[in-house]
């Protein structure tokens, strides 16, 4: 017994170094997109409260350039409008008019304004840490977007922050289509630039040109269809003789995020219901 | 408390509040990510036990991993890197009294050897955080672009500091 006592004592440095290693390596290992410890992530309260103070310093600092991007969005939006009130008018001049109704693809869908507290670009699975959480209304699988095209989205919520899983994540699948085009591919960060990601499993037949637009598919309850994503900057070579590959440069500059919008989807308890029906 | 727990409390406080806040969030080039909390392990008595210095290690780099989103990986960076921190430093100081119930500093090992040890450490702890990083990513020629330019930006960074937290004997007179 007491050989034993004197044998530990004598090697306790590499006992509490073994102890250190499998518990790091166990956090290694296990830790993925969906863990469920809030605490041990960014959006935890002890590292959230932390990000709030820097933010709060931080966030005048890219006023100038999100304002440009606002307003150059903003004139987008101005043009777009004016070409649906065109459209309006002439549907309005037939006979039909009165018993038909514009839809609009954004009416399921609210907002929820948030900023951005901390967020990663140089690792190989980035996250970014939003200021508000579940009391703001904010659940996981919400889609989150900025003035320039889509984010991320919300996987970890704590009352009060919420963790996103960025664009720059292979964790994370997109589903998108050239816009004006219905073949649709998955878009996803191949860990190389930070302003760039792959649109792969794109059907062959579809017709494309470098420059054109990407835009979400609408396929999935987490965006709205239309929402900008990027544009076509060459063509991969791909394995499958069936698809595309498409380099695609994307609008979101995640070296300067700081106001997002959480996309809340009304019907989404309808979807689920409804999925798990289909599944029975 | 004695004054010099005090000051590396202090110190190990500032390291990781500025790597959170600051450092991780620079991406020089696009490759090199300064990594300075570090510093408290290098900075770590000689007199202190290796399994405190390991232990200090590990909590360090948990903290950093929780702030991050990449838990274990500095955990297990700083593990294995306090566990070697004593053999690393006998490379470079060959007689033990030479060390003895001293802090690692530009003065009290000399410059040079100071630099060789800093270097030492700063290579071996990119080499680990890009190795286990590039699990997901494998590119041979970003993974040495991105040691050698992280250990060499860590390595000024942390030199800087270690003569700004260690007054030269000269002014303390």
């Amino acid at each position: 017994m007491r050989d034993l006592f004197n044998f530990l004592v004598r090697y306790s440095s590499w006992f509490i170094f073994l102890i250190y290693f499998i518990i790091s390596g166990f956090l290694l290992i296990s830790s993925g997109p969906y863990q469920r410890h809030v605490w041990m992530t960014s959006a935890g309260s002890v590292a959230s409260w932390v990000y709030d103070g820097s933010h709060n310093v931080t966030s005048y600092f890219h006023l100038r350039d999100i304002n440009e991007d606002l307003q150059q969005r903003n004139g987008e939006l101005e043009r777009e409008i004016a070409g649906l009130r065109s459209q309006v008018r002439l549907l309005s001049e037939k006979v039909y008019a009165d018993t038909m109704t514009v839809p609009s693809v954004f009416e399921p869908f609210d907002f929820i304004i948030a900023s951005v507290t901390s967020n990663s670009i140089a690792l190989p699975h980035n996250y970014i840490t939003l200021n508000k959480g579940s009391e703001d209304g904010i659940e996981p699988e919400m889609g989150v977007v900025d003035q320039n095209g889509v984010v991320g989205v919300v996987n970890l919520v704590s009352p009060h922050h919420s963790r996103v899983i960025s664009m720059l994540n292979p964790d994370f699948r997109l589903s998108c289509k050239v816009k004006g085009n219905e073949a649709f591919g998955s878009l996803v960060w191949d860990g190389k630039e930070v302003d760039e990601a792959v649109l792969e499993e794109l059907p062959k037949h579809t017709v494309y040109t470098d420059g054109d637009t990407i835009v979400t598919s609408g396929y999935s309850a987490v965006f709205p269809e239309g929402i900008p994503v990027g544009i076509v900057n060459g063509t991969l070579r791909d394995e499958d003789d069936n698809f595309f590959k498409l380099r695609i440069k994307l609008f979101t500059d995640f070296t300067r995020l700081s106001t997002v919008r959480v996309v809340v989807n009304n019907d989404l308890d309808d979807i689920v219901v409804l999925e798990k029906g289909s599944e029975r | 408390m004695s004054k010099t727990t005090i000051i590396f409390v202090l110190l190990f406080l500032l390291l990781i509040l500025a790597q959170v806040v600051v450092f991780n969030h620079i991406w020089l080039f696009g490759v090199a990510i300064p990594i300075i909390f570090i510093y408290f392990i290098i900075s770590l008595p000689e007199s202190l036990g290796t399994g405190w210095v390991i232990t200090f290690a590990f909590l360090a780099g948990f903290l950093v991993d929780i702030f991050s989103n990449t838990p274990g990986l500095n955990a297990m960076c700083c593990t294995v890197c306090g566990a070697v921190k004593r053999p690393m430093l006998k490379l470079y100081v060959s007689h033990d009294e030479e060390m003895a119930n001293s802090l690692p500093s530009p003065y009290t090992l000399g410059g040079i050897t100071y630099m060789k040890y800093l270097i030492t450490f700063t290579t071996l702890y990119s080499l680990l955080y890009f190795v286990i990083l590039s699990m997901d990513f494998f590119n041979f020629y970003r993974l040495v672009i991105r040691i050698i330019s992280t250990s060499l930006l860590s390595f000024i960074i942390i030199l800087a500091l270690s003569y700004l937290f260690n007054p030269s004997p000269s002014k303390k007179k």
